[in-house]
């Protein structure tokens, strides 16, 4: 504590901004002239709408001025002033701040504020605007009262910490993170250590004056809150301290989500004891209630003049249900480190991505998986997880222990090389998988422009190694194994990028038709024929594992046969069904005039067509993309038919899609969503096809609560 | 002055009425520095740039001062950049015109001297 205390006076945070005088106002002195009443005549002689203006100066350029005296912009306006803000030392002057001594009441209340705090900087906003409202927390070291300044000292390590994961994760855009600190030094010079120490010893302090307290159910209350919040900051410290180490192993990892689970364990305690603080020091008409050392507008000026100027900051209970939901997806994502393959954790990942997780527990997410997260310095063990990743999905035989393949040094050249270029695509993937969904989607698009290069390597390689193979003895074929992995991959990106835009709500429902026919007719179609080709290859390879071994050991041992892919196969096979299902729906919903259409004046579909496809259209040879002449030609035959035929054949397609999901063996919550919008869209359309409603112009609705991509029909 | 004297033979050319001569004074005063009392006591400095019928005036690379007698408190300085005033709470208006500080002014002729 004393190394701490000597050197407070060096820990005083600096005034965060030059003061903004603009240089050649400094040293010039102005002659003023009067000319109000001059100005006020001569603008008479405009025009209503005339502008008087340079040259260089348009209406173009007027429209970026911020308008003064609108309480929405004008952030010096004396009603977003309000009074007079008081730095620190000031208000410790005047009494307003309390440095010592500060109440149990006021404590729970401060905590939770500044909790509330964090948890609306996690969501987007500034810190200034935010935690750094706090006074308290601007001189740390000043204040006398040893709780509070544990909590305040542990409150800057905490966003030191969340600041670096997000840094070094690299996945942040500016709409989820603002890391501008305004001049705030965020790391006070105390070792983490010292700083969970601090914690524990203010605890230990409190256990002992609880323990002294006779009759005084009161305050003992006060002092548990006080003690549950002083707790729980120490062990979510930990737990971050835990995760943030560069050297990090699945041991610690599991230690980290063991502390999270002690935090999450807390949290009920917490907000049944928020009542017990102290009520706000006054309720502002804007910002509403203001804790005690808190000060919404403190900042102000720090801010740039065009900044929004109110911060909603969420209320304590709130705040503390939103850390419990971090700790569960930080003890979710803290399993990517214990997956060794590589496509376990990407299926993870995806998954990961898909509940929409925050900043925080993506960037985790990163950082677990590529622990040293220089990317480039790992490159040697991504290559060894991409060289397990493509042996575990389709064995191809060059990968195979023993295989004579490598003898031969220019396919060994061919093989490392090809793996070399599989590292930025693939690990791109993995980092994709961290972005925001919007971003994800032109990040989709950019990543297959990278597969598709390697498609063509891959195809490349797989010629060389098979010529090769041939004249081996006993080896496989080698046809399109690389080939293989690389489509699969490309066409599951194709899938995602299609499918974000029903996610993103990017799509009007006239244009559902030919998204669903693409997914139909060819993605989800070449997806199940490259799975299907993996399996084949995996059991041929098991085969002559199998002969092998009984070769050797010349002992029989009849194992079970094992499709891998049966389920991924089913489960897409089903996605198709309903993707055929839909486009026979849209094209009937179409023919019957329910589908309100663009003016056909301004409305073009092969536009609208090549719009959606473009990332395909201009940079796919394999899989070949279909032209909007080609959709033409392949659709008209079924957009003759009559739309009762066309519900018909889609209440088939949605029938079948439902009799494959029921086979699947243990159904987790994604499949029987889909089995459930699967026979609600079987039953609507059946309905349809009875001529139900055909008569009506009103539009059908879709239903996208249940799954972000698959909508239930509804009329 | 001359560069503002070019200004006010380039703007006559432009201006539709060329004989109006408000519209000619306001032409002149453009990219001058101006000084606007606001209603609420504060005081904007900047460049003037574009003006209409109402007198909503748009100043360039504007700074804000506070007039402690007004407001009751004082702070620094704080710059605004673009800024457009609503005529409606413009109390006064002042141009500068001390000759040859302007920085464009000085810069100009230096660059003249150097050539």
């Amino acid at each position: 504590m004393a190394d701490v205390q000597a050197n407070q006076e060096t820990y005083t945070v600096p005034s965060p901004m030059p003061s903004p005088v603009m240089p050649f106002l400094m040293d010039v002195s102005f002659n003023w002239e009067p000319i109000t009443s001059e100005f006020f005549e001569a603008i008479k002689e405009l025009k209503l709408g005339e502008l008087l203006h340079d040259d260089l100066f348009g209406l173009f350029e007027a429209m970026s001025a911020i308008e003064m005296m609108d309480p929405k912009m004008d952030a010096g306006m004396l009603c977003n002033r309000g009074r007079e803000h008081y730095a620190y030392s000031k208000a410790i002057e005047l009494k307003i701040l309390k440095w010592e001594e500060v109440s149990l009441k006021e404590q729970i209340g401060i905590m939770d504020t500044t909790w509330s705090c964090v948890v609306t900087w996690l969501d987007g906003h500034s810190l200034a605007q935010t935690v750094f409202t706090n006074l308290y927390l601007h001189k740390p070291h000043r204040l006398g009262d040893r709780s509070l300044k544990a909590f305040c000292v542990a409150i800057y390590k905490l966003i030191d910490l969340i600041k670096d994961f997000v840094a070094r994760g690299l996945v942040f855009e500016e709409e989820d993170f603002q890391p501008m600190v305004y001049g705030y030094r965020l790391n006070p010079d105390v070792p983490e250590v010292r700083s969970i120490a601090m914690l524990k010893e203010v605890e230990d302090e409190l256990n002992r004056k609880k323990r002294q307290l006779v009759d005084e159910p009161e305050l003992e209350q006060d002092l548990n809150a006080v003690i549950a919040r002083i707790r729980f900051i120490k062990l979510m410290l930990q737990a971050f301290f835990g995760l943030s180490k560069k050297d990090i192993n699945p041991n610690s990892v599991a230690e980290c989500t063991k502390l999270l689970s002690l935090c999450s364990d807390l949290i009920p305690v917490l907000i049944s004891s928020s009542s017990r603080s102290c009520p706000p020091h006054y309720v502002s008409e804007i910002h509403g209630p203001v804790m005690v050392g808190f000060d919404p507008l403190v900042n102000q000026r720090l801010l740039p003049p065009t900044f929004p100027r109110y911060t909603h900051i969420k209320t304590p209970s709130e705040a503390y249900k939103r850390l419990d939901e971090l700790f569960g997806r930080i003890r979710q994502v803290s399993k990517v480190c214990s997956l060794t393959s590589f496509h376990a954790a990407l299926e993870l990942m995806l998954e990961v991505s898909s509940s929409k997780p925050c900043i925080v527990s993506r960037s985790i997410m990163q950082l677990l998986f590529l622990p040293q997260c220089s990317r480039a310095g790992d490159t040697i063990n991504f290559i060894d997880a991409i060289r397990d990743a493509a042996r575990t999905f389709i064995s191809p035989p060059v990968l195979m222990p023993r295989s004579g393949l490598l003898s031969n040094p220019q396919a060994k050249e061919y093989l490392e090389c090809f793996l070399g270029h599989c590292v930025r695509p693939f690990s791109n993937l993995i980092q994709l998988c961290g972005h925001n969904r919007a971003r994800q989607r032109e990040k989709l698009a950019h990543l297959l422009e990278d597969f598709a290069n390697l498609q063509d390597e891959a195809e490349r390689v797989d010629a060389f190694l098979h010529s090769l193979s041939k004249k081996c003895e006993n080896a496989r074929p080698h046809l399109a194994c690389f080939g293989t992995w690389v489509l699969y991959h490309t066409l599951r990106v194709m899938i995602m990028f299609l499918l974000s835009g029903f996610e993103l709500e990017l799509y009007s429902t006239h244009e559902y038709h030919y998204i669903f026919w693409y997914l139909y007719e060819f993605l989800y179609g070449w997806l199940i024929s490259s799975l299907s080709r993996a399996d084949s290859f995996l059991t041929e390879q098991e085969n002559l594992n199998d002969a092998n071994r009984k070769q050797r050991r010349n002992k029989s041992k009849t194992k079970k046969k094992v499709r891998p892919y049966a389920r991924e196969i089913m489960l897409n096979q089903a996605l198709q069904n309903m993707c055929g299902g839909y486009y026979k729906a849209m094209v009937a919903f179409k023919k019957d005039r329910k589908i309100p259409l663009p003016h056909p004046e301004f409305d073009c579909e092969q536009v609208r067509y090549d719009h959606r496809f473009a990332p395909f259209i201009n940079v796919l040879l394999t899989p070949p993309p279909v032209q909007y002449n080609e959709f033409r030609e392949m659709t008209t035959a079924l957009e003759q038919s009559d739309s009762r035929d066309l519900y018909n054949t889609g209440c088939k397609h949605f029938h079948q899609a439902r009799s494959i999901l029921e086979t699947i063996h243990n159904p987790d919550q994604e499949v029987n969503d889909l089995l459930r919008i699967a026979k609600t869209n079987f039953i609507v359309l059946k309905l349809l096809g009875t001529g139900h409603k055909h008569d009506s112009n009103s539009p059908p609705d879709f239903d996208f609560s249940l799954h972000h991509h698959f909508p239930i029909i509804k009329i | 002055m001359s560069i503002s004297e070019g200004q006010l033979n380039t703007t006559e050319n432009h201006s539709q009425i060329p004989g109006s001569f408000g519209k000619m004074k306001l032409q002149s005063w453009l990219n001058k520095s101006l000084k606007v009392d606001m209603s609420d006591g504060r005081v904007l400095i900047g460049s003037f740039l574009c003006t209409d019928r109402d007198a909503n005036l748009i100043l360039g690379s504007c700074t804000e001062y506070i007039n402690p007698k007004v407001c009751g408190f004082n702070e620094e300085p704080r710059i605004l950049g673009l800024v457009m005033v609503p005529g409606r709470h413009i109390v006064s208006i002042h141009l500068d015109n001390s000759q040859g500080i302007s920085n464009d002014d000085t810069l100009a002729k230096k660059t003249m001297d150097a050539t």
